[in-house]
């Protein structure tokens, strides 16, 4: 039998072959197929849950100490080049496949509860199941080369997922934002898997490594220009993993359906440039350059992330900050080199982040029982608050990823945060000062998005809330679109059905548990991942040094907590009066994002736009004026132009005909 | 003697097409039209034939060769063949053409003449593709130009006449440059002219005498791929032009601009051809990002897939000019590829007018609504142009960009160069196309556009010619070697001899060196770092 390392490419194939099948009976037979919800459904998440058994199995295999395993095949050559393809399973790629195959099968079942009365509920799956096969392939991929492949379709899918409701402007708009700026990111990761092949010939991610420092060492290439060639790629994660600044992209992407949300912009697409950076670990480390870099790219984006959440009023939005906060995190892990601490917040991440996603998902949905069919509306904090009597499922669920999140031991945002923070501060104290401040900020805007969702009065159906957010947004109240505000039939918000608090319920296991796998007298995670490391951390492992930062964390996140307490739950102070009333400025700047947008939209798109359409013009009058002045000139006069422009085609295309016709003959003759 | 397929292929549509008069048809195309689709299909089995039968694609050699005197006293003889060069370009014509007929469906004024032209133009550009002679090559680009001309002035949009006559005056204008080339080498040296490939190839002409033959071909094939500033007559070419002629022209007609680029200028006149490939590498660059541009600006959707067809042939140009095996492979599939997918663009987009009756992209908008199919069609034709992998736009410029960048025959500053403006193409190609998906499908339905038209979804005709499309370009994305293997010997054949080529000429101080084929470790440190002399 098989091992089930040997069987690993079947597990992107899979879900591959689901997509395709009910992709191309999307296509054919669109009727039919549309009213086959439920088949279909069970036919994906049978197809993904193939998936993640095989992925356990893989899992199993590399717990019980299997090595690497490799297998390759020339996928396009010539000369004497190869370019291959092919799979790579390790302890790494097990646990990236474990993590995005229970994921995925859990979105999928609560998909099945909030897409229910979609129209779009089976093209919704097909493009889960093609995202999954994407994101796996990704996982397994043995080189550079692949990886990129695979990264470019996890982008599609993103951008299908992204403008899935096509038919409103924002999700149009957000798609091709986040497909645009990510190939900003896939620009410098193309130029830079080319430099890397350039300088040592090979596209493995050992090979690199060890190739690019003999080459460097042996004078061939200049430490500069390897430097170069490595930040180069690491604009693709940067993209990727909502790097600032390239992480404009994100927030915007919240226009998706919730379920993406969760699946793809916070658990598993994003975490892919994250997990290239891991892998790439052996071609980084011997340039200190660069692993400064990537450190302070996280801590800008840790910090950018956080600032911005502190003022969000949107829900989703809120959580989509806090995303590129937490990815800051993982980047700053990876420039501290310490990839394990990297991964392993990235895993524990994946958990709590999709579960709160979830959570927000089950509150909009809730909420446009109350208010209708409108984003502006439901996803709105201004008009929640309460939700707990009606949903407590969700309500216990959200309050657990917030305390996982805001890093409050035993859960499992604890132990991998701290385990960042710990490496941050002995490589650069600095950036572990930022990192500390801003975990701080995490419980606060965390427990804020708590406090005004759950908690005090259910504002839901004050209309002059609704109204003044609709005129701030732009939308005539009322609302004539399509989905309409005739669906708000109910006073209050209700639970949601058991395909969306079942998830919810299952991903709470593992926000609360699995940071106990990495503790850091004893990490398993470490374990498996880099024997080596663990060992090492466990040697070196002291109570006196491990209590006084893990305290100070504790600490700092129980203020931040306190505030918001304060805040949102007992109203003993006004943070409006207090703070945002007297930095208007400050307030301002976190309420515009840094102002990132409107420098984008001004110097890019704007200018971009300008450009093309002055080299349209230059197209038109200039080039295109010389031919046709030339043409005007060679007839002579306005008559010879008056004549073809008469219609007579056939006569002169019998012109040219005998011409050439005559010429044959001219030379038969005389040749 | 064995059953001779090429010429089988060029005379069968031609000869077929001549009877068309006596198919028996009401005038409005429906009988017509299925013997035009019947025509082009054996066709199509009659290259397949031959690439299953004849065609050996590791023997980098000329192969299916067919020769019967023709003029003697001018050396014309009737000479076919096909090695790794044309013999995929000949199975993609056949092919493309027997959809370009499943497209024409709805034609229906004057469908006598319209068929009669779409298959002698089948066989009149097998025949650019498939002939061994230069004058009989001339002949066909010629006799190929009519039925092109036609078809637009006939059966093209509003300002038709203009853009037909501009097409012809510059392709006609510019094979002029063809002939003259032809004759000069064909009379080169004395003794009898002759024209045939492997004779010229063999004459070994003089530097400067391959410099001017190289840059009079260069105007005529460069006209025709097309190079800017030579492309003004494209857009309104295709513009005008009806989806199946749109299909040939994107899917055949720009090919024949690389094909002969590469039978002329890279296998005849190579020693010219080392010295005018870094203009070609940079041509290509302005190609793709002024192309690119160009599209992003424009409103008229039509316009807009041809720039964007201008923009990919840069590809070709840059693979044509790296002097490395890869890029130049990379450079043939980008032809293959761009075929398929430019004829899938287009052929949408005629579908898509067939629907809005508009092609200003301001008057539509949230089409998608009622147009699901076809939506999703245009999603997965768009992605593929924007070298989406799993799809063969990413593998060929992908093969262009690894060649390029590893190709030794070229200074590294100019490679860097080159490289990251290629790749400002990579994040301008999605900026267009996706706009172009947004604007529409995306959003609120227009409502003045729902007013007026009925927006009928995708019918099986037109899912089926897209399918068709799709399966070689999904293929091809998947395993490319099931294209590149057809054709390597050829090119690697081709690629030697731009070696020797290079050899041959002294390199004089600022010139780069090529070195044989094998990649050490350590090779950049021996990579010459002047940049590279434009000819």
């Amino acid at each position: 039998m098989p091992s089930a390392a040997e069987l690993a490419w079947l597990i992107p194939v899979l879900p591959l072959v689901g997509a395709c099948l009910t992709g191309l009976g999307l296509i054919s037979f669109n009727r039919t197929v549309n009213r086959l919800r439920k088949p279909v459904a069970v036919l994906l998440l049978t197809c993904v849950g193939a998936a993640a058994v095989l992925s356990f199995a893989v899992l199993a295999e590399q717990l019980a100490g299997a090595g690497p395993r490799e297998v390759l095949f020339d996928w396009a050559s010539a000369g004497t080049f190869n370019l291959q393809m092919g799979f790579r399973v390790d302890a790494l790629g097990a646990v990236m496949l474990s993590l995005v195959t229970t994921i995925a099968l859990l979105v999928m079942v609560y998909s099945d509860g909030y897409m229910a009365h979609d129209k779009g509920y089976v093209r919704f799956f097909t493009y889960l199941a093609l995202f999954s096969s994407s994101m796996l392939g990704l996982v397994i991929s043995p080189n550079l080369l692949e990886i990129y492949v695979f990264w470019e379709l996890v982008g599609m899918c993103s951008y299908l997922l992204v403008g899935f409701w096509y038919d409103r402007d924002g999700a149009a708009n957000a798609a091709q934002k986040a497909f645009v700026v990510n190939r900003v990111g896939d620009f410098g990761l193309l130029l830079g898997i080319l430099g890397l092949f350039w300088a040592t010939g090979s596209f493995g991610f050992e090979e690199i490594g060890t190739r690019l420092s003999e080459a460097v060492a042996g004078g061939s290439v200049s430490n500069g220009v390897a430097v170069l060639l490595c930040l180069l790629v690491f604009m693709g994660p940067m993209a990727k993993s909502a790097q600032f600044p390239l992480h404009v992209w994100l927030p915007d992407a919240m226009e998706g359906p919730t379920p993406i949300s969760a699946l793809i912009h916070a658990a598993t697409m994003v975490a892919a440039g994250v997990f290239l950076v891991a892998r790439l670990q052996p071609v980084y480390a011997p340039f200190p350059a660069v692993q400064v870099v990537i450190a302070v790219i996280g801590t800008i984006t840790l910090f950018l992330g956080a600032s911005i959440a502190l003022t969000q009023q949107d829900l989703k939005k809120g959580l989509a900050y806090s995303t590129v906060s937490q990815l800051g995190y993982m980047m700053l892990a990876m420039g501290c080199g310490a990839p394990v601490a990297g991964m392993f917040h990235l895993v524990t991440h994946a958990f709590f982040k999709a579960m709160l996603f979830l959570g927000s998902g089950s509150v909009i949905h809730a909420m446009e029982e109350v208010v209708g069919h409108e984003p502006v509306l439901a996803q709105d904090m201004r008009l929640m608050g309460g939700l707990r009597r009606f949903m407590p499922v969700t309500a216990i669920t959200f309050l657990i990823g917030c305390i996982a999140i805001a890093g409050i031991p035993p859960l499992a945002g604890f132990w991998s945060k701290d385990e960042i923070l710990g490496q941050a501060f002995a490589t650069y104290p600095l950036l572990w000062g930022m990192g500390f401040v801003t975990a701080g900020m995490t419980a606060f805007y965390m427990f804020r998005l708590y406090f005004l969702t759950f908690e005090g009065e259910f504002r839901g159906n004050d209309k002059a809330i609704a109204a003044q957010l609709l005129a701030a947004a732009g939308k005539a109240p009322g609302g004539d679109e399509e989905h309409g505000h005739g669906h708000a039939h109910a006073d209050h918000p209700h639970e949601s059905a058991w395909q969306m608090t079942m998830p919810l319920a299952v991903l709470a296991v593992p926000s609360v548990l699995i940071g106990l796998l990495g503790t850091p007298w004893n990490s398993r995670f470490a374990g498996l991942l880099d024997p080596h490391e663990a060992a090492e951390m466990a040697e070196h492992f002291s109570w006196s040094e491990f209590l006084p930062l893990a305290g100070a964390s504790v600490a700092i996140s129980l203020t931040g907590i306190a505030v918001a307490v304060a805040a949102y739950a007992l109203r003993r102070i006004d943070l409006g009066q207090a703070v945002a009333a007297r930095f208007p400025a400050v307030n301002a700047f976190l309420a515009n994002k840094w102002y990132l947008d409107a420098i984008n939209e001004r110097l890019f798109v704007q200018g971009s736009r300008r450009l093309a359409r002055q080299v349209l013009e230059v197209d038109a009058k200039v080039v295109d004026g010389v031919v046709n002045l030339t043409g005007l000139l060679t007839l002579g006069s306005g008559e010879g132009l008056k004549y073809f422009e008469t219609g007579r085609a056939q006569f002169y295309a019998l012109i040219v005909f005998g011409g050439v016709i005559a010429l044959v003959v001219l030379f038969g003759a005389f040749g | 003697m064995p059953f001779p397929w090429l010429s089988a292929a060029i005379l069968f549509p031609i000869a077929a097409s001549l009877l068309i008069p006596f198919v028996p048809d009401a005038g409005d195309g429906r009988r017509v039209r299925w013997y035009a689709l019947g025509v082009a299909l054996i066709t199509f089995l009659f290259t397949v034939g031959g690439y299953l039968n004849g065609y050996d694609p590791a023997d980098p050699g000329l192969q299916l060769v067919e020769r019967v005197s023709w003029l003697p006293d001018l050396g014309l003889a009737w000479s076919v063949g096909a090695d790794g060069l044309s013999m995929p370009l000949i199975l993609l014509t056949s092919f493309i053409t027997a959809l370009a007929c499943l497209a024409a469906w709805p034609v229906t004024f004057k469908p006598r003449l319209f068929y009669f032209l779409l298959l002698a133009m089948d066989g009149g550009q097998i025949a650019v593709f498939a002939v061994q002679d230069m004058l009989l090559f001339f002949l066909a680009w010629e006799l190929e130009l009519i039925p092109v001309y036609l078809l637009l002035a006939i059966w093209g949009g509003k300002k038709r006449q203009y853009a037909a006559t501009k097409f012809i005056l510059y392709t006609a204008g510019s094979s002029l440059f063809i002939l003259l080339a032809a004759l000069a080498m064909g009379f080169f040296g004395g003794g009898a002219p002759s024209f045939e490939y492997t004779a010229l190839a063999a004459k070994g002409f003089p530097v400067g005498f391959q410099v001017l033959c190289y840059a009079a071909l260069l105007i005529a094939f460069g006209v025709k791929l097309p190079i800017v500033p030579l492309h003004t007559w494209l857009p309104d070419a295709h513009g005008e032009a009806t989806a199946p002629v749109h299909m040939l022209l994107a899917g055949i007609l720009l090919k024949m601009g690389g094909y002969a680029l590469l039978r002329f200028n890279v296998q005849i006149l190579p020693e010219a051809h080392v010295q005018f490939a870094p203009l070609l590498v940079v041509l290509g660059v302005v190609n793709i990002i002024y192309a690119a541009l160009t599209s992003f600006a424009q409103r008229n959707l039509k316009r807009k897939i041809a720039y964007s067809s201008i923009s990919h042939m840069g590809f070709v140009l840059i693979g044509i000019g790296s002097l490395s095996a890869l890029a130049t492979s990379g450079a043939m599939l980008q032809m293959i590829s761009h075929g398929l997918i430019g004829a899938s663009l287009f052929f949408l987009v005629g579908a898509t007018y067939d629907r809005t009756h508009t092609l200003q992209l301001d008057e539509m908008g949230g089409v998608g609504q009622k147009m699901r199919k076809m939506f999703a069609l245009w999603t997965i034709c768009s992605l593929a142009s924007l070298a989406l992998p799993g799809m063969s736009g990413f593998v060929s410029e992908l093969m262009v960009f690894v060649g390029f960048a590893t190709s030794e025959a070229y200074s590294l500053s100019f490679r860097i160069v080159i490289a990251v403006l290629a790749a400002v193409g990579v994040i301008l190609t999605p900026i267009y196309l996706l706009s172009m998906l947004r604007e529409i499908f995306f959003g609120k339905e227009n409502a003045e556009l729902a007013s007026h038209t009925h927006l009928v979804d995708a019918e099986p005709r037109e899912i089926y010619v897209i399918s068709c499309l799709l399966v070689p370009i999904i293929g091809i994305g998947l395993y490319p070697r099931i294209m590149t293997d057809s054709y390597r010997a050829s090119i690697e054949a081709l690629v030697d001899r731009e070696a020797g080529a290079l050899g041959r000429i002294a390199s004089p101080p600022g010139r780069a060196v090529m070195r044989p084929a094998a990649v050490p470790a350590g090779m950049p440190a021996t990579a010459p770092l002047q940049a590279p002399s434009l000819a």
